[in-house]
């Protein structure tokens, strides 16, 4: 994969922990998570109805959507609840000097 | 012989009660006996996007023929109008009889009809199933006139899909505030104007005198003498819980089937979920009977670990949301026991929420806000009266802080 597909989002210390941003780049939108142990990107709107999840909630691995309380796996993207039921995409992210990258294919 | 067990209702608390039992025991037969000939779906969207063509049929099921199929769950068709719990029996108009060793029974709840002229009734329409939700947005397709009588979630979710759908719509309300004396009238104000600023009127305090039919018209005389000229009528007047079945037997019943935390009756293995239910919630120490999505599910699911064997007690945290025009409203916990109100914010952008606090505890909340701004707030406040967490109200009422601050780790 070319080095092009990794896209920075900001520096680390931008994303408090169990927290996340909401980073858009083109016409796509991505929600980047700080967990315990690291960061993680999913896309940003939720797959149930279009709301973003910059608004949700993030318990340990899991972001809840805030309009009807889907809750996805942030590492997997799994739907773990209705009314969500179709799975949430996720990206590969990296750190390096302090900033974080998200690959979007 | 094999354990059968009959779930009597097929809606949300029954399939997630059915699948539940299959997770905890791999044996018995299950087998859910349903009036309407649908698998089970998800009803919210009836009102919302089914109207307004956003969602299928095809959305709405909970889960395919298939799912059941693979945990050898049955579904069966059928109206049961009878029922005799000493031989534990259920029967059709028919005398087909279902045998039980447990019964769940998750018959949902039925909508309130208004008592007008009889010859009448047939020219007002409901909204509770996919049947009816087919007829109406059929009916209306050629109408631009249409009175929502009820001024209730249901019926302001109605009012809000057919004024997108560019017609003019009349919600007439008995009460002095829409949605009932729960919700804090500032936020029924809120939700009152964006109908308005949509097209739509709204009538408060006023109650039907008489409706009357000429031609393809009615007209809908008010107590103040006025008169409502409209083309299509939808009643959204409330609901009560689906019981008739059960009058005239031992099971106990106060609106709605008794219950206790364990999603038990008053009859020994017969337990009931859902809208139906009138269930004990430990943290309020008292009976309540919920009309909501999440509490389907989960009453459902809880319902299903008890028949199976597996002892767990019900304390979720009452939630349930309402979608009109581009505003989310949310409800969570108990809103009708409090010695404070606390307010956060006061612009639906950023989204508004009422606190409503016993003792520093809060008991519930309400949240109105454009679409999304209100879910994460409303869902920190429900963790906290889980815990009975005291709280600081400087920091619920100031919304440059986050709520996070106040969960205790
Ligand atoms: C139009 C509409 C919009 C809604 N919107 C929201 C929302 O936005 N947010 C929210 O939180 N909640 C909403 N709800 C509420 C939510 O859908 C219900 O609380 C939930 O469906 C209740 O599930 P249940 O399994 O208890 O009953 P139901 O889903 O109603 O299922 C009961 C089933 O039992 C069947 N039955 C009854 N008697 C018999 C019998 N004698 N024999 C056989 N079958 C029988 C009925 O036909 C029905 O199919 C809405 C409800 C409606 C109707
Ligand atoms: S929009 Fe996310 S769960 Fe409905």
């Amino acid at each position: 994969m070319s080095e092009e597909n990794w896209i920075e989002v900001g520096s680390t210390d931008s994303i408090e922990e169990e927290d996340l941003i909401r980073f858009d780049h083109q016409d796509k939108t991505f929600c980047v998570y700080r967990l315990t142990d690291g960061f993680y990107a999913t896309d940003g709107m939720c797959t149930h109805e279009t709301v973003h999840l910059e608004d949700g909630l993030v318990m340990d691995d899991e972001i809840e959507c805030p309009m009807h309380q889907g809750i996805f796996n942030i590492k997997s993207g799994e739907a773990l609840s209705p009314p969500a039921c179709e799975d949430l995409k996720t990206y590969p992210v990296k750190v390096d000097n302090d900033k974080i990258f998200i690959k979007i294919d | 012989m094999k354990n059968n067990i009959i779930i009597l209702g097929g809606g949300q608390a029954a399939i997630y009660a059915a699948r539940e039992v299959r997770k905890n025991d791999t044996d018995s037969n299950i087998k859910i006996l349903s009036e309407e000939n649908l698998l089970p779906y998800e009803r919210p969207p009836l009102s919302k996007d089914f109207l307004l063509n956003k969602k299928n049929e095809d959305d709405l099921y909970f889960h395919s023929s298939d799912v059941l199929k693979n945990e050898n769950i049955d579904f069966e068709n059928v109206l049961i109008n009878k029922v005799d719990f000493e031989n534990k029996k259920l029967f059709t108009k028919n005398d087909d009889v279902y045998s039980y060793n447990s019964l769940l029974i998750s018959t949902g709840s039925e909508n309130k009809k208004l008592s007008l002229d009889k010859n009448l009734n047939d020219d007002i329409y409901y909204l509770r199933n996919l049947e009816e939700a087919k007829t109406i947005k059929e009916k209306i397709s050629n109408k631009n006139k249409i009175t929502i009588i009820g001024g209730g979630f249901i019926g302001l979710e109605i009012a809000s899909s057919i004024s997108q759908l560019k017609k003019k719509v009349t919600v007439i309300e008995i009460g002095n505030q829409l949605m009932g004396r729960i919700i804090p009238k500032q936020i029924a104000d809120l939700v009152q104007k964006t109908h308005i600023e949509h097209g739509n009127d709204i009538i408060l305090n006023k109650q039907i005198e008489k409706i009357s039919k000429k031609n393809d018209i009615y007209e809908i005389l008010l107590n103040d003498n006025s008169l409502i000229e409209t083309e299509f009528i939808i009643a959204g007047i409330g609901s009560t819980p689906s019981i008739k079945l059960f009058e005239n037997t031992n099971l106990k019943l106060d609106n709605g089937i008794v219950t206790n935390q364990y999603c038990e009756t008053s009859i020994k293995d017969v337990y009931a979920a859902g809208d139906v239910s009138n269930f004990y919630h430990p943290l309020y120490e008292r009976n309540i009977r919920l009309e909501s999505y999440q509490h389907a599910q989960n009453h459902g699911i809880c319902a299903g670990k008890n028949i199976a064997g597996v002892k767990t007690e019900y304390s979720s945290v009452p939630w349930m949301w309402s979608d009109q025009f581009n505003l989310n409203l949310q409800l969570t916990g108990i809103c009708d026991d409090y010695d404070e109100m606390v307010e956060r914010g006061n612009n639906i952008n950023n989204g508004v929420i009422y606190f409503f606090l016993k003792n520093k505890i809060i008991k519930g909340a309400c949240g109105l806000g454009i679409v999304g701004k209100v879910g994460r707030d409303i869902r920190i406040t429900s963790k906290l009266s889980e815990k009975n967490t005291i709280v600081d109200t400087q920091i619920l009422s100031d919304e440059t802080q986050k709520l996070n601050k106040l969960i205790q780790k």
